[in-house]
């Protein structure tokens, strides 16, 4: 959710839904939904069906956002059509996660958290049975996040297969997690996730061209018990374009697995429940899988992010209380974890990543923004409450 | 080397860039190892070199400030009327003092710095057979929006003429392309620096001026249309529907004044605005200190020295983004030098966020290591060897 230029010289006096409109930018956000939708979603969700259905043995998990699938719906109904008949084959899994694609695992209180996970549960329904494995915004995972998801009753948690978690272990095993019993931690290869995000078109890397026979052997080469690729869905088409050949590694990649008889598919809740877990793993703080720090700093590393951050949590308390439902949902939107990460100002190679999705010209903009979106906001609520 | 600079004003004469360039940029050639000759108009104050390996040597009796000198005959308003005939007569007696001192002891090559110097360095290198290196701090087409065409065709000819080119930004670099048809393939891009040890905030100014804890903006530059300072006050009148307590202070002088002083009493800014006039060194280090932001509204500025004055004294700063500054600096906020309501907005963002001060303030000498004078002058080295071994092709 792109947020709207805001001018603090513009006249006030707008209700909780006007403000909904103000805030956002719902033309821009309708032209991006459109254009990856175009150029990805729909052609990549078409792919998975014809795959899916040329290959029983086929299985896909998904993890999208409340949020995605609202503006989906509003903007262009056939991309949540195409999800739904992938999920109709029954062998694609939705992944729970956070409606707004926030930060509140974060906040003090759960509240907001269980909040929005009970509505993101309440938004992939028509896809799936209640899902049986968590997905923390941006792979946010620490031992009290996968604590919480067990009495929540997951069976198992997404986490980044972080090296300085895992030491001398490897990510292609399940592991049970510190200070909790049941719940199993599935880690993300990133080596072989991020050489089809980010390297496939890279023409500097030495394994470039990459082919389905190639990556498949790599896999066929990789000891363990199961290894877990999650990437971007843009990465079909939107971060590589259709020109890379990524379309056709794609469609090629499902039959060259299978040639190898060792290998097979599974669903994220298959593998929560059937592999047995190697050891154990612990994260007192949060870990993540963005920049090179892999900590929760792409948000929270600056003044300016950390008291943004802290100007939204408080403003929790006072909107509840209000009970205005718009004002509420307004609230959620703004805390859309993209709108902290335009506002770091790490330096070196991060930085590049951050003004490469940012739409501000500099983290200062963005914040400026931001902040003065989120003081018009409190100052609407202050009003509001006088009443 | 052994080199003939030619300049136009050198502290505590100076009206703004081009002086603070040619002093540190001399300064830090003699501790490489280099010998110059620095040729200036009289200035009838106290100039001395600072170092053993500079000689200043004023060549004519005039006595001009070009950049500040204010007349109310429209074009001629920002040079004064004598100012071409001074600007030929010093370049002439200019060039013949280089070849005179040449012929005794011979230089390397000869360096001038904008129009002013150019033709001097011209001759002096023909009659000399000496590489000509020409710097250009700003363009006749910076400075004004009427340009004036016998500056213009000094421009183009220096141009032409010399072996390399330096631009202070890229913008500039651009412009010496589009407007003077420099050949793109001569230009060198060589940025400014600070003395960024110069400037750290000393914490408590001695200034006369009163401001009560009220949170201050300030404007420092020459008081012409190239600066902004119309812009700046119009933007003052906005911030203060928001923020009522806020000062304004202009430092500089130029042809501007009256019809700044004018504005500021129609838009009702009387009791917000102060005019401090032309600030003594000192003083600018302090006023850059106690100002909570710096605001440098350029409609075109083909580097912008202050800026990097301002964020070396702990000041964030909001620069317009038609300024060569801005291509090397990521500390600062940009603005469109015609959006007035942004650069309000941003004025009161700096004012009212700390976290944002502190961010920018915090990632402002990780830009300023990168400008340093000690950088411009190895810059500037590299580009006397390259015109030295051209010219003997």
């Amino acid at each position: 959710m792109r947020l709207a230029p805001f001018s603090v010289f513009a006249p006030d006096g707008a209700d909780g839904g006007e403000l909904f409109t103000r805030y956002f930018n719902h033309e821009l956000n309708r032209q991006i939904l459109q254009k990856v939708a175009t150029k990805c979603y729909l052609p990549t969700n078409r792919l998975l069906l014809e795959l899916l259905e040329k290959h029983p043995e086929l299985k896909i998990s998904f993890s999208t956002t409340g949020v995605f699938l609202e503006q989906a719906r509003l903007y262009m109904p056939e991309v949540v059509d195409s999800f739904a008949a992938l999920a109709r084959t029954g062998r694609v899994e939705f992944l729970s996660e956070t409606y707004y694609h926030s930060l509140s695992s974060l906040f003090t209180e759960q509240t907001e958290f269980e909040e929005q996970v009970k509505l993101h549960q309440a938004a992939i329904a028509p896809f799936c049975q209640k899902p049986s494995v968590f997905r923390n915004t941006e792979a946010m995972f620490s031992n009290d996040i996968a604590y919480w998801a067990e009495c929540m009753g997951y069976k198992g948690i997404m986490a980044e297969g972080l090296d300085q978690m895992l030491g001398w272990r490897s990510p292609t095993y399940t592991y049970s997690v510190k200070n909790c019993s049941k719940i199993r931690a599935l880690l993300r290869h990133y080596k072989l996730s991020d050489d089809i995000g980010y390297r496939f078109s890279q023409k500097s890397w030495n394994e470039w061209p990459l082919t389905a026979p190639k990556y498949a052997r790599w896999l066929a080469d990789t000891p363990g018990d199961c290894t877990n690729l999650f990437m971007d869905y843009e990465t079909f088409g939107e971060h590589h374009w259709e020109d890379t050949g990524i379309f056709n590694f794609l469609r090629a990649l499902p039959g060259e697995i299978l040639k190898h008889p060792h290998l097979e598919f599974a669903t994220p809740s298959e593998i929560a429940a059937d592999v047995v877990p190697k050891g154990e793993v612990e994260a007192p703080s949060v870990i993540s899988w963005a920049d090179n720090e892999r900590d929760t700093s792409a948000w929270l590393g600056n003044d300016m992010q950390r008291a943004a951050f802290s100007e939204l949590t408080s403003l929790e308390k006072p909107i509840k209380e209000l009970n205005d439902p718009d004002l509420l949902r307004t609230w959620r939107h703004l805390q859309n974890s993209d709108h902290l990460y335009y506002c770091c100002t790490k330096s070196l190679s991060d930085q590049d990543v951050h003004n490469y999705f940012s739409p501000y010209e500099s983290p200062f903009e963005s914040f400026i923004n931001y902040m003065n979106v989120l003081q018009d906001l409190k100052a609407h609520v202050k009003k509001r409450q006088k009443k | 080397m052994r080199l003939a600079m030619l300049g136009w004003e050198f502290p505590p004469f100076i009206s703004g860039g081009l002086g603070v360039h040619c002093y540190e940029l001399t300064r830090r050639l003699a501790e490489r190892g280099h010998q110059i000759d620095f040729f200036m108009p009289v200035s009838g104050k106290n100039v001395t070199s600072p170092h053993p390996s500079i000689r200043l040597i004023e060549v004519s009796p005039t006595v001009l400030s070009p950049y500040l000198t204010f007349t109310k005959k429209g074009k001629l308003a920002n040079y004064g009327e004598g100012l071409l005939k001074a600007v030929e007569v010093y370049n002439a007696l200019a060039a013949k003092m280089v070849a005179e001192e040449n012929a005794k002891n011979p230089y390397s090559l000869v360096h001038a710095h904008d129009w002013l110097t150019a033709p001097g360095a011209q001759a002096a290198a023909r009659l000399s057979r000496l590489p000509h290196v020409q710097t250009f701090h700003s363009t006749e087409f910076d400075r004004t929006s009427t340009p004036w065409d016998a500056i213009v065709r000094i421009e183009r000819q220096a141009a032409s003429d010399a072996d390399l080119l330096i631009a202070v930004s890229k913008r500039t670099q651009d412009q010496l392309v589009s407007h003077l048809g420099a050949n793109t393939g001569k230009i060198r891009v060589v940025y400014n620096g600070v003395d960024a040890g110069r400037y750290v905030s000393n914490g408590k100014p001695a200034m006369a001026i009163q401001t009560d804890g009220k949170p201050i903006v300030l404007f420092l530059g020459r008081l012409t249309e190239q600066k902004g300072p119309v812009q700046f006050l119009h933007a003052a009148k906005k911030v203060l529907e928001k923020r009522p307590d806020t000062l304004f202070f202009i430092a500089g002088t130029g042809e501007l004044m009256p019809l700044l002083i004018n504005l500021s009493i129609e838009l009702g800014l009387t009791e917000h605005v102060r005019f401090l006039g032309f600030l003594p060194d000192d003083d600018q280090r302090r006023i850059y200190s106690i100002a909570n932001v710096y605001v440098m509204p350029s409609t075109s500025e083909p580097f912008g020295i202050t800026a990097l004055e301002a964020m070396a004294s702990g000041t964030p700063i909001i620069i317009s983004k038609t300024s060569g500054v801005g291509e090397v600096v990521k500390s600062a906020l940009k603005v469109d030098f015609w959006d007035i309501q942004g650069m309000a907005g941003k004025i009161l963002a700096v004012l009212q966020y700390s976290s944002l001060r502190n961010s920018m303030t915090g990632m402002a000498p990780e830009d300023l290591r990168k400008l340093t004078w000690e950088k411009c002058a190895q810059e500037t080295e590299a580009v006397y060897s390259e015109a030295v071994q051209k010219h003997h092709k």
